[in-house]
């Protein structure tokens, strides 16, 4: 076998160790990453109430805005157990230093959880963690739910769509209209999405909206989903 | 290539075939921690995009 022909079957197997880094190597590292900022934060904070406790309805603790980089709180979303890494933090800011860790990254410009607004999330659909892989799997009346210091926050699926990358005021107080004031209090999921490739490319984004439907303070209970 | 390396690697057989594969591992290795992670923004293709992830 001649040195070119050797050349180009290292140049064929480094290509596909590539692909095997970035699907699963990738993940590893950044899964790892995520569990240790998990780890760090819940010992931060006392054990919340394991019993399962009524949902309030009234206006939900909106906590300061993070620092960038700053543990803000977790994101579950019952309907992902068993399939990724779940609960996984949630962290100021979309940076890919951010999201690289496996994390859900709070759109700086966006609101804080539980305020009249949007509070929007990006994640990796693949990749470092495949954070929002299963957003697809996700339906109408779904629970996302998101744990801080103090409280739980409940909002329920209510619709996704399928956006350009452009068009980044699907992020916006209300979703579509910069403009206008908000009245109502949405948390948005925003991860790539390929029309062609589906999970695996970047040319579009999935975007998943849910509405808030209570709160529960970490000492009065746990919400029923979360396990 | 591959061969001229294998023929001049010291000791038997054995020792040869070891000392390939730990020069292999040492590879994927630099490949995997340091190699990869610095191309990985040139090769967008399965990659998100920092503009919303």
């Amino acid at each position: 076998m001649g040195g070119v022909g050797e050349i180009l079957i290292t140049l064929g197997v480094v290509l596909g160790l590539f692909v095997v880094w970035q699907l699963w190597w990738t993940s590893v590292e950044a899964t790892a990453q995520a569990q240790e900022v998990m780890q760090e934060f819940e010992a931060t904070l006392p054990p919340a109430n394991p019993e399962p406790a009524e949902l309030r309805t009234d206006d939900p603790p909106v906590p300061d805005k993070a620092a960038y980089g700053e543990t803000i709180g977790t994101l579950i979303v019952p309907a992902w157990y068993g399939l990724t890494n779940n609960a996984m933090p949630i962290a100021e800011g979309t940076g890919m230093d951010v999201l690289d860790r496996a994390m859900a990254g709070h759109y700086e410009t966006s609101q804080q959880v539980g305020e009249i607004g949007n509070f929007a999330l990006a994640g990796h659909r693949r990749t470092h963690g495949n954070s929002f892989r299963h957003v697809d799997d996700l339906e109408k009346g779904d629970q996302i739910i998101v744990e801080t210091a103090t409280t739980w926050y409940v909002y329920e699926v209510t619709d996704h769509e399928i956006v350009t990358p452009d068009q980044v005021d699907v992020v916006a107080p209300v979703p579509h209209h910069p403009d206008e004031k908000p009245t109502e209090r949405l948390l948005t999921l925003t991860t790539c999405h390929s029309l062609t490739l589906g999970e695996f490319g970047n040319d579009h984004r999935w975007i998943t909206y849910a509405t808030f439907v209570g709160w529960m303070d970490r000492a009065d209970g746990t919400p029923e989903q979360v396990r | 290539m591959y061969a001229w390396i294998f023929h001049h690697l010291p000791g038997n057989l054995f020792w040869r075939v070891l000392q390939s594969v730990v020069l292999v591992a040492a590879v994927v290795a630099a490949l995997f921690l340091w190699v990869f992670p610095a191309i990985a923004p040139y090769l967008t293709l399965l990659e998100g995009d920092p503009a919303v992830g």
